[in-house]
C-alpha cells in the first residue's frame, strides 16, 4: 500500500480516538453553549443585541481551539503516558506523511467537534440553508489547521503535562483576548495592534462577520491561511524533530 | 499532607504563571476594554475586578482534583498510601492543602484589586477574605469528588474545565445579575460562586454582611467537603487505585 493511501488510515485512527469518548464531544458542545448562551448573551444584554451576533462565532472558534489542543494532548499522552510513540513510529509510513496525517486528523477532529456549533452560528447568521454554510466550515477548518499545528509543536517540547497546560493556556489567552472577538482592533493601544492584527482568531472572526454581512470571505480567509499554514508547518517540523529523539 | 499540597503548587511554577497571566490579561486587557464599551452598567471594571478574584479562587481550588487524578494515574498514590498517616487525616489534609494554597496564591491578586478600587477597611477586607476561603474549601471538596468519580483522563480534563467554566459563568461573579439571560438568572442565585462574590462585594463596597451568602457558602462547604471526603475514602479503601 502506498504512503498516500495510508493517510486516510491515520486520519481515521485520530477521528476514532475522538469518538472513543463521545461524552467528550458532548462536553465540548456544552462548553460552546456556555460561551454563547451565557457569556455572549450577557454581553448582548449589557451592550446591545447586535453585539451578541458580533461575538457569537467566537464561542465556536474557542471550541475549535479546545478540540485542536486535544489533538496535541493526545500526541503528548502517546509519548509520555501510554508509551505508544515508539510503536506508532515503527509503522510502515514515512515520517513526513505520518506528521501531515496527524495534523490533518487533528483538523478533521476539530471540524467534527465544532460541527453542531458551526450549524448554530450559521443559523444565527441566516446561512444555514445557503451554500455559504460551506464557507463557515472552511473558516473553522483553516483556523483549526493552525491551532492543531501549534498544539503538536507544544506537545513535542513539553516534558510534563503542566508545561503543556501552561503553554496551551497562554496561547488560548492570546487567541481569545488579544484578538477582535470582543472589541475592535482600534481600541487596543497602538503597540499591541500588530499583535492583534496577526492573530489568526482576528481573521477567523472577520471571515465569520463577512458571512453575517453577506460580504466576501475571500480576503479574511486569504490572510488566515498565512498564519495557519505557518503554524501547521511548525507543528510538522516539531513532530519530525521529536520522532528523531 | 496539607503542607505537601501547598509545596506541590509552588513547586510547579507553570500553573502559577498561567493563572497569573490569565488574571492580568482578563483584568487589564479584557475588563478595561469592555468597561469602555459597556455604558448601561456604571463601574463594570470594579465589578469585574472583585469577581475575577473570586473566580480565580474557584479556579485554583479546582487544581487539587488534577493532582489527585495524576497521582493515581502515575502510581504515586500507592506510595502515599504506605505512609504512616491515617486515611481520614490524609483526606482532610488534602482538602485543607487544596484550599489554603488557593488562598495563598490569590492574596497578591486580591491586594492588586484592593489597591485599584481603594478597598481599605480592614474588617471589610477580612470578611471578603473569609468568604473566598469558604468558597475555596467547598470547591476543593467538589474537585476531589469529581477526581475520584471520573475514570478517563481526557474526560476528567474536560469535565473539570467545564465545571470550572459553569460555576464561574452561571454566577454573578463576572456579570451583574440583572444582565444575565433569564435562564441563567434562574440558577445563578444558587451558585456557590455567587454566594462568595455577592458576599465579598457586600463587605467591600457596602461594608455589610451578606448573611444569606455566608450561610449558602457554609452549606456548600459542608456538602462537598463531606462528599469529597466520603468518595475519596471509599475509593482508597475499596482498592480501586491498587
Amino acid at each position: 500500500m502506498s504512503a498516500i493511501h495510508l493517510i486516510p488510515r491515520v486520519i481515521e485512527r485520530d477521528v476514532k480516538i475522538l469518538f472513543s469518548d463521545s461524552f467528550l464531544i458532548g462536553i465540548m458542545f456544552a462548553n460552546f453553549c456556555i460561551d454563547l448562551f451565557v457569556t455572549a448573551a450577557t454581553f448582548g444584554n449589557l451592550i446591545g443585541s447586535s453585539y451578541f451576533l458580533r461575538i457569537a462565532p467566537g464561542s465556536n472558534l474557542i471550541t475549535a481551539m479546545v478540540a485542536a489542543f486535544q489533538s496535541g494532548r493526545d500526541i503528548w499522552r502517546e509519548k509520555y503516558i501510554k508509551d505508544l510513540a515508539s510503536y506508532l513510529l515503527t509503522l510502515p509510513i514515512p515520517r513526513k506523511v505520518f506528521a501531515l496525517s496527524r495534523i490533518t486528523g487533528g483538523v478533521a477532529r476539530s471540524v467534527i467537534a465544532t460541527f453542531p456549533g458551526t450549524l448554530v452560528i450559521s443559523y444565527l447568521y441566516g446561512i444555514l440553508f445557503s451554500p455559504r454554510l460551506i464557507e463557515a466550515f472552511v473558516i473553522v477548518g483553516v483556523f483549526s489547521l493552525g491551532i492543531v499545528g501549534l498544539s503538536i509543536a507544544v506537545s513535542a517540547f513539553a516534558s510534563t503535562v503542566e508545561v503543556f497546560a501552561t503553554v496551551r493556556s497562554a496561547i488560548q489567552l492570546y487567541l481569545s483576548f488579544l484578538s477582535t472577538i470582543f472589541y475592535d482592533v482600534s481600541l487596543f493601544p497602538a503597540i499591541v495592534q500588530p499583535i492583534v492584527q496577526t492573530n489568526p482568531m482576528t481573521w477567523a472572526m472577520q471571515a465569520f462577520r463577512a458571512l453575517q454581512s453577506q460580504g466576501s470571505t475571500l480576503y479574511p480567509i486569504a490572510i488566515l491561511v498565512g498564519p495557519s499554514l505557518a503554524f501547521a508547518l511548525l507543528g510538522a517540523l516539531c513532530y519530525l524533530w521529536y520522532t528523531k529523539l | 499532607m496539607a503542607r505537601r499540597d501547598i509545596a506541590t503548587l509552588f513547586r510547579t511554577p507553570w500553573i502559577i504563571i498561567s493563572r497569573s497571566l490569565a488574571f492580568i490579561i482578563q483584568l487589564f486587557v479584557f475588563a478595561y476594554l469592555m468597561s469602555g464599551l459597556i455604558t448601561s452598567y456604571h463601574g463594570f471594571f470594579g465589578y469585574y475586578a472583585v469577581g475575577s478574584v473570586v473566580a480565580t479562587v474557584a479556579s485554583i481550588s479546582f487544581i487539587i482534583g488534577y493532582d489527585i487524578f495524576e497521582e493515581a494515574e502515575e502510581g504515586l498514590l500507592d506510595y502515599l498510601l504506605t505512609l504512616p498517616i491515617p486515611r481520614r487525616e490524609f483526606i482532610i489534609g488534602r482538602a485543607l492543602g487544596g484550599a489554603i494554597r488557593a488562598m495563598i496564591y490569590t492574596i497578591p491578586m486580591f491586594v492588586i484589586v484592593a489597591v485599584l478600587e481603594n478597598f481599605a477597611n480592614p474588617l471589610s477586607l477580612l470578611a471578603a477574605f473569609l468568604d473566598m476561603s469558604l468558597l475555596a474549601f467547598g470547591v476543593t471538596g467538589l474537585s476531589i469528588t469529581v477526581a475520584v468519580s471520573v475514570r478517563s483522563a481526557n474526560r476528567f480534563d474536560v469535565v473539570l474545565a467545564l465545571l470550572e467554566l459553569a460555576v464561574s459563568r452561571a454566577s454573578t461573579a463576572l456579570y451583574p445579575f440583572n444582565y444575565l439571560p433569564g435562564y441563567v438568572q434562574a440558577i445563578a442565585p444558587y451558585s456557590p460562586v455567587t454566594f462568595a462574590a455577592d458576599s465579598a462585594r457586600a463587605a467591600l463596597t457596602g461594608f455589610s454582611l451578606d448573611v444569606l451568602g455566608v450561610a449558602g457558602l457554609v452549606a456548600f462547604v459542608a456538602i462537598f467537603l463531606g462528599l469529597g471526603a466520603t468518595f475519596y475514602f471509599r475509593r482508597l479503601e475499596g482498592g480501586v487505585y491498587a
